[in-house]
Protein backbone atom coordinates (compact mmCIF):
# COMPACT_ATOMS: atom_id res chain seq x y z
CA UNK A 1 0.00 0.00 0.00
CA UNK A 2 1.31 3.06 -0.77
CA UNK A 3 1.88 6.72 1.39
CA UNK A 4 -1.00 9.09 0.68
CA UNK A 5 0.41 12.74 0.40
CA UNK A 6 -1.88 15.27 2.70
CA UNK A 7 -3.33 17.93 1.07
CA UNK A 8 -1.57 20.79 2.77
CA UNK A 9 -1.14 23.45 0.17
CA UNK A 10 -2.44 25.85 1.74
CA UNK A 11 -0.31 26.11 4.58
CA UNK A 12 2.53 26.26 2.59
CA UNK A 13 0.90 29.67 0.33
CA UNK A 14 0.16 31.48 4.00
CA UNK A 15 3.78 30.71 4.77
CA UNK A 16 4.87 32.09 1.76
CA UNK A 17 3.10 35.23 1.84
CA UNK A 18 3.62 36.08 5.34
CA UNK A 19 7.57 35.75 4.22
CA UNK A 20 6.60 38.07 1.66
CA UNK A 21 4.92 40.76 3.64
CA UNK A 22 7.69 40.62 6.23
CA UNK A 23 10.24 41.35 3.69
CA UNK A 24 8.90 43.52 1.92
CA UNK A 25 7.40 45.36 4.52
CA UNK A 26 10.71 45.64 6.29
CA UNK A 27 12.83 46.60 3.32
CA UNK A 28 10.23 49.46 2.32
CA UNK A 29 10.48 50.92 6.06
CA UNK A 30 14.15 50.86 5.29
CA UNK A 31 13.65 52.67 2.34
CA UNK A 32 11.05 55.37 3.46
CA UNK A 33 13.01 55.89 6.63
CA UNK A 34 16.04 56.34 4.36
CA UNK A 35 14.08 59.14 2.52
CA UNK A 36 13.35 61.32 5.90
CA UNK B 1 35.04 58.41 14.63
CA UNK B 2 32.31 60.19 13.89
CA UNK B 3 30.56 58.98 11.32
CA UNK B 4 29.81 62.12 8.17
CA UNK B 5 26.58 62.38 6.50
CA UNK B 6 28.21 61.14 3.07
CA UNK B 7 29.47 57.87 4.83
CA UNK B 8 25.81 57.40 6.30
CA UNK B 9 24.35 58.23 3.07
CA UNK B 10 26.74 55.92 0.98
CA UNK B 11 26.26 52.82 3.78
CA UNK B 12 22.47 53.34 3.28
CA UNK B 13 22.27 53.31 -0.31
CA UNK B 14 25.07 50.28 -0.41
CA UNK B 15 22.45 48.22 2.19
CA UNK B 16 19.34 48.64 -0.10
CA UNK B 17 21.29 47.53 -3.10
CA UNK B 18 21.83 44.70 -1.52
CA UNK B 19 18.49 44.62 -0.01
CA UNK B 20 16.99 44.80 -3.48
CA UNK B 21 19.69 41.72 -5.10
CA UNK B 22 18.35 39.67 -2.03
CA UNK B 23 14.84 39.95 -2.66
CA UNK B 24 15.35 39.14 -5.97
CA UNK B 25 17.13 36.26 -4.53
CA UNK B 26 13.87 35.53 -2.51
CA UNK B 27 11.94 35.36 -5.20
CA UNK B 28 14.46 32.68 -7.07
CA UNK B 29 13.86 30.73 -4.13
CA UNK B 30 10.06 30.76 -4.31
CA UNK B 31 10.59 29.49 -7.84
CA UNK B 32 13.10 26.76 -7.04
CA UNK B 33 10.95 25.39 -4.17
CA UNK B 34 7.23 25.51 -6.03
CA UNK B 35 8.57 24.39 -9.24
CA UNK B 36 12.16 22.76 -9.49
CA UNK B 37 11.78 20.59 -5.79
CA UNK B 38 10.14 17.43 -5.28
CA UNK B 39 6.51 17.28 -3.27
CA UNK B 40 8.03 15.30 -0.16
CA UNK B 41 5.22 12.07 0.02
CA UNK B 42 4.61 11.92 3.85
CA UNK B 43 4.39 16.16 4.19
CA UNK B 44 2.93 16.77 1.21
CA UNK B 45 3.36 20.80 0.26
CA UNK B 46 3.99 22.20 3.60
CA UNK B 47 7.52 20.81 3.86
CA UNK B 48 8.35 23.57 1.43
CA UNK B 49 8.01 25.55 4.09
CA UNK B 50 10.87 24.55 5.51
CA UNK B 51 12.89 26.19 2.75
CA UNK B 52 12.42 29.74 4.17
CA UNK B 53 11.64 29.02 8.01
CA UNK B 54 15.01 27.01 8.46
CA UNK B 55 17.26 29.78 6.43
CA UNK B 56 15.30 32.90 8.32
CA UNK B 57 16.03 30.62 11.50
CA UNK B 58 19.87 30.77 10.31
CA UNK B 59 19.53 34.76 9.79
CA UNK B 60 18.12 35.71 12.93
CA UNK B 61 20.58 33.85 14.97
CA UNK B 62 23.17 34.78 13.50
CA UNK B 63 21.68 38.11 13.66
CA UNK B 64 21.33 37.76 17.29
CA UNK B 65 24.68 36.21 17.56
CA UNK B 66 26.34 39.38 16.19
CA UNK B 67 24.60 42.01 18.47
CA UNK B 68 26.27 39.95 21.27
CA UNK B 69 29.68 39.91 19.95
CA UNK B 70 29.36 43.82 18.91
CA UNK B 71 27.71 44.28 22.36
CA UNK B 72 31.39 42.69 23.94
CA UNK B 73 33.42 44.49 21.68
CA UNK B 74 32.24 47.51 22.56
CA UNK B 75 32.50 46.80 25.83
CA UNK B 76 36.31 46.24 24.88
CA UNK B 77 37.08 48.82 22.49
CA UNK B 78 34.37 51.17 23.42
CA UNK B 79 34.00 52.68 19.97
CA UNK B 80 30.38 53.41 19.65
CA UNK B 81 29.66 52.66 15.62
CA UNK B 82 29.75 48.80 17.24
CA UNK B 83 26.92 49.88 19.41
CA UNK B 84 25.32 51.10 16.81
CA UNK B 85 26.05 47.60 14.72
CA UNK B 86 24.76 45.74 17.69
CA UNK B 87 21.35 48.51 17.65
CA UNK B 88 20.78 47.26 13.54
CA UNK B 89 21.43 43.97 14.12
CA UNK B 90 18.84 43.29 16.51
CA UNK B 91 16.23 44.99 14.70
CA UNK B 92 16.84 42.76 12.08
CA UNK B 93 17.08 39.56 13.70
CA UNK B 94 13.72 40.25 15.13
CA UNK B 95 12.00 40.66 11.82
CA UNK B 96 14.25 37.13 10.65
CA UNK B 97 12.44 35.97 14.47
CA UNK B 98 8.93 37.02 13.35
CA UNK B 99 9.28 34.72 10.22
CA UNK B 100 10.52 31.74 12.10
CA UNK B 101 8.23 32.56 14.74
CA UNK B 102 5.07 32.19 12.27
CA UNK B 103 6.07 30.00 9.39
CA UNK B 104 7.22 26.98 12.38
CA UNK B 105 3.23 26.79 14.00
CA UNK B 106 1.72 27.22 10.19
CA UNK B 107 4.27 23.93 9.40
CA UNK B 108 3.26 22.52 12.97
CA UNK B 109 -0.80 22.90 12.30
CA UNK B 110 -0.81 20.40 9.13
CA UNK B 111 1.97 18.52 10.53
CA UNK B 112 1.98 18.16 14.16
CA UNK B 113 -2.02 18.72 14.51
CA UNK B 114 -1.19 21.80 16.82
CA UNK B 115 0.11 25.62 15.81
CA UNK B 116 2.34 25.46 19.02
CA UNK B 117 3.40 23.35 21.83
CA UNK B 118 5.75 24.31 24.82
CA UNK B 119 8.61 21.95 22.99
CA UNK B 120 12.48 22.84 24.19
CA UNK B 121 13.31 24.44 20.74
CA UNK B 122 10.15 26.50 20.06
CA UNK B 123 10.12 27.30 23.84
CA UNK B 124 14.20 29.02 23.97
CA UNK B 125 13.41 30.23 20.41
CA UNK B 126 10.98 32.80 21.57
CA UNK B 127 12.29 33.26 24.83
CA UNK B 128 15.35 34.29 22.65
CA UNK B 129 12.67 36.87 20.68
CA UNK B 130 11.58 38.31 23.60
CA UNK B 131 15.25 38.83 25.07
CA UNK B 132 15.41 40.92 21.68
CA UNK B 133 12.27 42.34 22.33
CA UNK B 134 13.62 43.87 25.57
CA UNK B 135 16.90 44.53 24.33
CA UNK B 136 15.17 47.05 22.06
CA UNK B 137 12.42 48.19 24.37
CA UNK B 138 15.70 49.04 26.85
CA UNK B 139 17.38 50.91 24.02
CA UNK B 140 14.45 52.99 23.50
CA UNK B 141 14.26 53.53 27.50
CA UNK B 142 17.64 54.93 28.02
CA UNK B 143 18.92 58.44 27.03
CA UNK B 144 22.08 58.32 27.49
CA UNK B 145 23.82 57.26 24.84
CA UNK B 146 27.02 55.74 26.77
CA UNK B 147 25.13 54.11 29.62
CA UNK B 148 22.84 52.92 26.51
CA UNK B 149 25.55 51.08 24.97
CA UNK B 150 27.21 49.90 28.08
CA UNK B 151 23.35 48.05 29.33
CA UNK B 152 22.41 47.04 26.09
CA UNK B 153 25.68 45.23 24.86
CA UNK B 154 25.29 43.31 28.32
CA UNK B 155 21.93 41.94 27.46
CA UNK B 156 23.04 41.33 23.59
CA UNK B 157 25.67 39.08 25.88
CA UNK B 158 22.90 37.32 27.51
CA UNK B 159 20.88 36.71 24.44
CA UNK B 160 24.70 35.29 22.49
CA UNK B 161 25.09 33.01 25.42
CA UNK B 162 21.47 31.34 24.46
CA UNK B 163 21.97 31.09 20.94
CA UNK B 164 24.07 27.81 21.42
CA UNK B 165 20.74 26.32 23.11
CA UNK B 166 18.39 27.08 20.74
CA UNK B 167 20.36 25.02 18.34
CA UNK B 168 21.86 22.63 20.53
CA UNK B 169 18.23 22.21 22.05
CA UNK B 170 16.78 19.13 19.55
CA UNK B 171 19.87 17.17 20.72
CA UNK B 172 19.82 18.44 25.02
CA UNK B 173 16.40 17.86 24.85
CA UNK B 174 13.12 15.25 23.94
CA UNK B 175 11.85 17.56 21.15
CA UNK B 176 9.10 17.11 18.24
CA UNK B 177 11.26 19.45 16.29
CA UNK B 178 12.95 18.13 13.50
CA UNK B 179 16.98 17.30 13.68
CA UNK B 180 19.05 19.69 11.69
CA UNK B 181 20.13 18.74 8.25
CA UNK B 182 23.09 21.01 7.47
CA UNK B 183 24.61 21.82 10.34
CA UNK B 184 25.21 18.94 11.79
CA UNK B 185 28.12 16.51 12.51
CA UNK B 186 26.93 13.69 9.65
CA UNK B 187 26.48 14.84 5.92
CA UNK B 188 23.61 16.65 5.19
CA UNK B 189 20.47 14.00 4.67
CA UNK B 190 18.29 15.29 2.25
CA UNK B 191 17.50 14.94 -1.54
CA UNK B 192 20.12 16.76 -3.45
CA UNK B 193 18.01 18.54 -5.09
CA UNK B 194 15.93 19.88 -1.79
CA UNK B 195 19.36 20.10 -0.71
CA UNK B 196 20.48 22.79 -3.37
CA UNK B 197 17.22 24.69 -2.93
CA UNK B 198 18.01 25.05 1.09
CA UNK B 199 21.75 26.11 0.23
CA UNK B 200 20.35 28.17 -2.21
CA UNK B 201 17.81 29.99 0.17
CA UNK B 202 20.47 29.98 2.82
CA UNK B 203 22.41 32.04 0.78
CA UNK B 204 19.96 34.69 -0.17
CA UNK B 205 18.91 34.93 3.53
CA UNK B 206 22.51 35.71 4.68
CA UNK B 207 22.53 38.27 1.50
CA UNK B 208 19.26 39.45 2.86
CA UNK B 209 20.54 39.69 6.52
CA UNK B 210 23.29 41.58 5.23
CA UNK B 211 21.43 44.03 3.42
CA UNK B 212 19.16 45.06 6.09
CA UNK B 213 22.17 45.39 8.26
CA UNK B 214 24.05 47.96 6.33
CA UNK B 215 20.81 49.77 5.84
CA UNK B 216 19.67 49.97 9.28
CA UNK B 217 23.72 50.50 10.28
CA UNK B 218 23.57 53.32 7.81
CA UNK B 219 19.94 54.82 9.20
CA UNK B 220 22.13 54.51 12.96
CA UNK B 221 25.04 56.25 11.60
CA UNK B 222 23.17 59.18 9.81
CA UNK B 223 20.99 59.78 13.34
CA UNK B 224 24.26 60.16 14.88
CA UNK B 225 25.89 62.27 12.38
CA UNK B 226 22.78 64.43 12.60
CA UNK B 227 23.15 64.36 15.88
CA UNK B 228 26.64 66.04 15.55
CA UNK B 229 25.53 68.95 12.95
CA UNK B 230 22.95 69.94 15.47
CA UNK B 231 25.38 69.84 18.11
CA UNK B 232 23.83 67.39 20.23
Amino acid sequence: MGIETPDNGSYMVAAYVVVCVVVVGYAASLWRRSKQ
Amino acid sequence: MIPTLDDAHATIRRGLLITALALAGVATVIIMALWLTPTEVRQGLAQKIFYLHAPSAWAGLLAFSLTGITGGLYLWLRDPRLDLFSEASAEVGLVFGVIVLTTGPIWGKPIWGTWWTWDARLTLTLFLFFLFVGYMALRNALSDPAERARFSAVVGILGLLLVPFVHLSVYMFRTLHPQPVLLKPSAPSMDPRMLRTLLTSVGVFTLLYLGFVTARYGLSLRREARGVADGD
